[in-house]
């Protein structure tokens, strides 16, 4: 958790929003699938958060939101939450989580101008699957005392949801950078289009309207929160 | 927010959260370290831990339904660990192995039910005070936690805007929904970026 002073307001407001988002996310239902496991969709947020923050905010924003599980807010997928989980066996997967968003950050931020989708999706695919999993087998395997090879063929059941969280995490991404250029704050600004676009999504959401009762209130609150 | 938290007097309650932590880290440490070979050495051991826990409980005052819901909680850990276990070694690992894990979880559990999220923050925030020499400052850290659990109930209510936003147009974003829920929260990130800048945090 090195979060050292190049982090502005504005990055810590990005990073609290991205670990509530990665929390937000654990509230949607598991997509249910016929003969595959059912994705949670906190995985999907952990890639966004990588690819939308880049590498160092990515990172923050998943440790931000491990720390609040770790302290025992019940905020993973099912109302999980606490020092428990990570000393189950789903530990490596969660702390995978964090060299994870960082790897997805670093080769989705890499290159200039525009995001380049194959950068998004291979971002994706090394932080979000390989670095995840390269991280949470052998930990599991450890702590099971199965063999790796044993735990590796277990986990092979979760590779079909993770494929489809990296296709979508992508489409995401990449229409966020279409709907939201800001959102990528520098990098859109070296593109030059962050104050240029109209910050209109592509959907049919009104994302566009006034802000809603609780985001007029709540920078008050959080201020207030900051003052202690 | 819903919190794990049970309030109540024990001595474990009033312990101070650091030393839980700390307390918890080491026993982590303990049970993982802990020899499985002799079996019964292994097995003794095991049972000796899941002594410990029950004690633990006891001290806490929660030996009694508490206990049997973590435990309960602990099912999907025990099916899958003993099923998997059981086709590469031997029941009485398989046991060793189980138990280990279990007895490591349900103390983490006790923690959440003993101690204040809020004081587990502020014993994190104190640990964090030796890496203010690394540039890491435990005020801005402790200010992004805030913040975040501040903004939990938010985003949700952004993600109900956006649902019913699509039921009163009929229309099925499904997964894309994802896009105008991050535009608004980003959105609101900023705004709160400059409402901590208009009161001088920097």
């Amino acid at each position: 958790m090195a979060r050292s002073p190049r982090f502005d307001t504005r990055d810590i407001a990005r990073i609290a929003v991205f670990a509530a988002i990665i929390a937000a996310l654990g509230l949607i239902a598991p997509i249910q699938l016929p003969g595959l496991v059912p994705i949670t969709a906190q995985t999907l947020g952990v890639i966004l958060a990588g690819a939308v923050l880049g590498p160092l905010r990515g990172l923050a924003a998943v440790a931000v939101f491990e720390v609040l599980v770790l302290v025992g807010l019940p905020l993973l997928s099912g109302g999980f939450g606490g020092p428990s989980v990570f000393v189950g066996f789903s530990a490596g997967y969660l702390l995978g989580w964090l060299p994870g968003a960082f790897v997805t950050g670093l080769l989705a931020y890499s290159g200039r101008g525009a995001l380049a989708w194959w950068r998004v999706a291979l971002g994706a695919v090394v932080g979000g699957i390989v670095v995840i999993y390269a991280i949470g087998i052998p930990v599991q395997a450890a702590l099971t005392g199965l063999p790796l090879g044993a735990t590796a063929l277990g986990s092979l059941l979760f590779v079909p949801g993770d494929a489809i969280k990296v296709v979508v995490a992508t489409l995401l991404t990449l229409a966020l950078w279409r709907a939201y250029p800001p959102a990528f704050g520098r990098r859109a600004d070296r593109r030059g289009v962050a104050r240029s676009a109209a910050p209109v999504p592509t959907s049919g959401a009104p994302a566009t309207g006034a802000p809603a009762e609780p985001s007029s209130l709540s920078p008050v609150d959080a201020a207030d929160a900051g003052e202690r | 927010m819903i919190s794990l938290y049970r309030p109540g007097t024990s001595p474990l309650h009033r312990a101070p959260a650091g030393l839980k932590l700390a307390l918890l880290a080491l026993l982590g440490v303990g049970f993982s370290l802990m020899p499985r070979q002799p079996i019964v050495l292994g097995l003794s051991l095991a049972a000796g831990g899941l002594v410990l826990v029950v004690a633990f409980f006891a001290l806490a005052e929660l030996a009694g339904r508490p206990l049997l819901r973590q435990l309960w909680s602990t099912r999907w850990i025990v099916v899958a660990m003993v099923g998997t276990q059981l086709i590469f070694l031997t029941p009485g690992d398989a046991a060793v192995n189980t138990v280990r894990v279990v007895a490591i979880v349900l103390l983490a559990g006790l923690l959440s039910l003993t101690t204040r999220s809020s004081d587990v923050l502020a014993a994190l925030e104190t640990g964090l005070g030796p890496l203010r020499r690394l540039g890491v400052d435990p005020r801005r850290v402790g200010l992004t936690l805030s913040l975040a659990i501040t903004m939990v109930p938010v985003i949700a209510a952004l993600a109900q805007r956006v649902r019913e936003a699509q039921r009163a147009r009929g229309v099925r974003l499904g997964f894309r929904a994802v896009v105008p829920l991050l535009v608004l929260a980003l959105r609101h990130a900023d705004d709160v970026a400059d409402a901590l800048s208009a009161r001088g945090v920097d």
